[in-house]
């Protein structure tokens, strides 16, 4: 085999045990090498392991649905990246999942918080909306909200001044997602909705997995390549079959 | 269904081996493979629903260049293994994830390929990783030659005469594996596109399918190299000796975290074998057709271990106290005795205190062999739901997570990271290669980047902080403050609903032998004739003395 049939290849894997991606105009994705590729880029931009777990899941979540969640995170990384995390981590008050003053919060971080509370007083948003925000990314909390009604096993709807989105315990979505998805900062309230939306058909086949453009790929990459360490003699010495028989 | 049939040995509850004896890894590390094992539960549904084998293509020049395709046709789907032989020089032969060519590359194609997904999977399956596939292929997969055996055995069948038996003894296989991904690597289809079908439901039967077929090739392609080169003259293989060769795989350091990064997984093959020797202890009776089977078992084990060389120190001594083991149970031969309540507990609690670690999980393997009614339904229970284990319980308190802590890692509350021994090492991933490597901390860079596989360090740092709170508060409010956490949070409350999810041996520790966790899974896969090469990397084999598609299905091959 000669070298000129390789194709450009990009330098990091989305896989755990390295598979570099193609480069030039993007790829199709399955939703293990969109999870994988996403949790090492949350990591990579300074994310907790637990929640670049969760940054993975999210995106994976969204591109099942035919939804931006990689270009969603790559956005997200790019805007907290160096901020502290008391700026990006909701403070929880009576009724209300907020940011400090100044503070803009960390999708990932509300998203999780909010599951972490789904069986909490702190997320019961039966007598009176729960405001959250400001929040960045807002289309990066659908997933997590998933999990709340999941949890709750109640339908839930997601509102602000120009839209809302409703969100039911089993996975079907409904509701402005294109306004959501088209902000980049939100103040909403959530509250009970007294409908869910019809459960997600089944994504039509021949649409294949989702594609993931280059410039996405390639800044995603680039931060999970911060999760890798150069080699050095030492690492390399030993570190798999080396010869042949 | 009925609970009775849900739990058809009730009393094997009393019979179960504790997780802190079978979680340690000098035990996992000296696992072997039962007919629990991946690649038996392939068979068996192959052989129990009738699948038919074939070879539709082969298109392979008399050099060893072409390719072709292997058909397993089953009671509702079909796969086809699609081969491409290349002719590679030797000097670009490598096992190693940085290799970029090699003898022949694979991948397994969910129906049966038309010629445009040939042409597609020409131009990407020989690149392996450099190459992309679709959800139409569920397993991408390369494998290099054993040079010696190989060519031993294609110039001896060109010759008209069969190779030698010590020669074929000293490899064992063809070619070898030297990657096998699978689960939407590369762009294949995920696992959730195939979990729910009966045949590929349970873990890496897509892969073992691949390697089964893969097999058949490696033999193939010898003969008809031996034919291209020998003419009239040439000769097949000796059934004998052809079923005495598996597919070798060749394993480095990149498979020892799967089984950390897989708890409920872990869990659940654990589960299942630690079941499977539970019901056979509390078996009342030990009948004769048993008792000649394991015995059969037995013998067959000595012979394997007699053919099973390593040149590793530690693997030499494993051998040596395996083969005295293995005499030593063939000794036993007052087993089972009369009027004994449960015959096959009694033989397990001799073999516990007569035997080598080594020796004893050879003896849970070879009492399983007889115990198929009752042991073969487990292989069910052996997939996992890992989505559905991922959502943390944010309103545990911290005072429930910390007893979970102290019940679940109480192996590992106790070491004192401050001793350089305790944490001598680090996981990471290197830029180069992209594969998981395992640094030394003194003297190497790169431990700021380390994964999260140092499990007890994790849990007593958890367990440290969660001292510092108040119990009644939820573990919300505690991870709000300490994202830091998050990971081992979650990683406890799944360890607390799966016994068996955690290697309870401390994975930084300098004395640690990453081999003991590659040995672990490569059993359950079905692997025999662990060679470790180094402490990080090492050589199997797999189907070895089993049948070949060609056995079931002799009529439609070339």
């Amino acid at each position: 085999m000669t070298g000129d049939r390789t194709p450009e290849i990009e330098p990091n894997d989305p896989t755990r045990s390295g598979a570099p991606l193609p480069a030039g105009r993007g790829a199709r994705l399955s939703r293990n090498e969109i999870e994988a590729l996403c949790l090492k880029a949350a990591r990579g931009a300074g994310m907790s392991w637990g929640l670049a777990e969760e940054a993975g899941f999210a995106a994976g979540w969204l591109s099942q649905r035919g939804l931006d969640g990689p270009g969603a995170l790559l956005a997200q990384l790019r805007t907290a990246e160096a901020r502290p995390w008391r700026d990006i981590c909701p403070v929880i008050e009576p009724g209300a999942f907020r940011a400090l003053p100044e503070g803009l919060l960390c999708p990932i971080a509300l998203g999780a918080a909010l599951c972490d509370c789904a069986r909490l007083p702190d997320a019961d948003m039966r007598a009176a909306p729960i405001g959250i925000g400001p929040v960045s990314q807002p289309l990066l909390l659908v997933p997590f909200l998933a999990e709340v009604a999941r949890l709750r096993g109640a339908a839930l709807r997601l509102g602000w001044p120009q839209g809302a989105v409703t969100i039911g315990p089993d996975g079907g979505v409904g509701g402005d997602l294109a306004a959501l998805a088209a902000a980049e900062r939100l103040e909403a309230s959530l509250a009970a909705a007294p409908d869910a939306p019809a459960a997600p058909a089944a994504p039509a086949p021949e649409a294949g997995p989702p594609f993931v453009p280059h410039a996405i790929l390639a800044d995603l990459d680039a931060y999970a390549l911060r999760t890798t360490v150069p080699a050095s003699d030492a690492s390399r010495a030993g570190a798999g079959g080396g010869e042949s028989d | 269904m009925d609970f009775a049939s849900l739990d058809p040995v009730p009393e094997a509850a009393r019979f179960r081996r504790p997780p802190s004896q079978v979680m340690r890894l000098a035990r996992m590390g000296s696992a072997h493979p039962t007919r629990l094992s991946f690649l038996r539960v392939l068979l068996r549904r192959v052989t129990r629903e009738g699948w038919l084998f074939d070879r539709p293509l082969w298109d392979i020049d008399a050099n060893g260049v072409g390719r072709a395709v292997y058909r397993a046709k089953g009671p509702e789907r079909t796969y086809s293994l699609v081969a491409f032989a290349h002719d590679l020089p030797d000097e670009m032969r490598s096992d190693r994830v940085i290799a970029t060519s090699w003898d022949a590359t694979f991948t397994l194609f969910d129906g049966e390929p038309g010629a445009a997904d040939l042409d597609r999977l020409q131009r990407n399956v020989p690149l392996q990783e450099a190459g992309r596939i679709s959800e139409r292929e569920l397993s991408l997969s390369r494998a290099n030659r054993s040079v010696r055996l190989h060519a031993h055995v294609v110039e001896r069948l060109a010759e008209g005469r069969q190779p030698d038996r010590a020669e074929v003894d000293a490899v064992g296989y063809l070619m070898r594996t030297t990657a096998v991904y699978g689960s939407g690597k590369f762009g294949a289809a995920d696992r959730a596109r195939i979990a729910g079908r009966p045949e590929l439901g349970g873990p890496f039967q897509a892969e073992m399918l691949s390697v089964w077929l893969t097999r058949q090739f490696t033999v193939d392609i010898a003969e008809h190299l031996a034919q291209a080169r020998g003419g009239a003259s040439a000769v097949r293989l000796d059934p004998a000796i052809r079923r005495g060769l598996g597919v070798g795989n060749s394993t480095g350091l990149g498979m020892a975290p799967f089984l950390v990064r897989h708890p409920v997984l872990l869990n659940n093959w654990m589960m299942a074998r630690e079941e499977a020797l539970a019901r056979v202890r509390a078996q009342r009776a030990a009948p004769p057709d048993a008792v000649a089977a394991f015995r059969k078992a037995l013998a067959d084990a000595q012979d394997n271990a007699e053919h099973w060389h390593s040149q590793h120190p530690i693997q030499v001594g494993k051998l040596d106290a395996l083969r005295r083991d293995l005499a030593a149970v063939a000794r036993w031969t007052d087993w089972p005795e009369a009027g004994q309540e449960h015959p096959w507990d009694a033989l397990w609690r001799r073999g516990e205190a007569a035997l080598s670690l080594e020796g004893q999980e050879a003896l849970l393997a070879l009492m399983l062999e007889p115990h198929g009614e009752i042991v073969d339904p487990l292989a069910a229970c052996m997939t996992a739901d890992e989505a559905a284990a991922f959502r943390i319980d944010g309103a545990m308190t911290v005072a429930e997570l910390a007893a979970i802590l102290a019940e679940r890692y109480d192996w590992a509350l106790g070491i004192d990271f401050a001793r350089p021994e305790n944490a001598a090492r680090f996981w990471y991933v290197s830029e180069e290669k992209l594969e998981p490597r395992l640094g030394n901390r003194g003297g190497e860079d790169g431990a700021a980047l380390e994964l999260p596989l140092c499990t007890a360090r994790l849990a007593r740092e958890l367990s440290d902080a969660l001292a510092g709170w108040p119990g009644d508060r939820p573990l919300a409010a505690f991870l709000l403050a300490h994202p830091e956490h998050r990971f081992m949070a979650r990683r406890a409350q799944v360890v607390a609903r799966h016994p068996c999810a955690e290697v309870r041996d401390n994975l930084i520790a300098q004395d640690m032998l990453p081999i003991d966790l590659m040995r672990c899974k490569l059993a359950f896969f079905g692997a025999s004739r662990f060679d470790p090469r180094s402490d990080k990397w090492v050589r199997i084999s797999l189907f070895q003395d089993l049948p070949y598609p060609s056995d079931l299905c002799p009529g439609d091959w070339t």
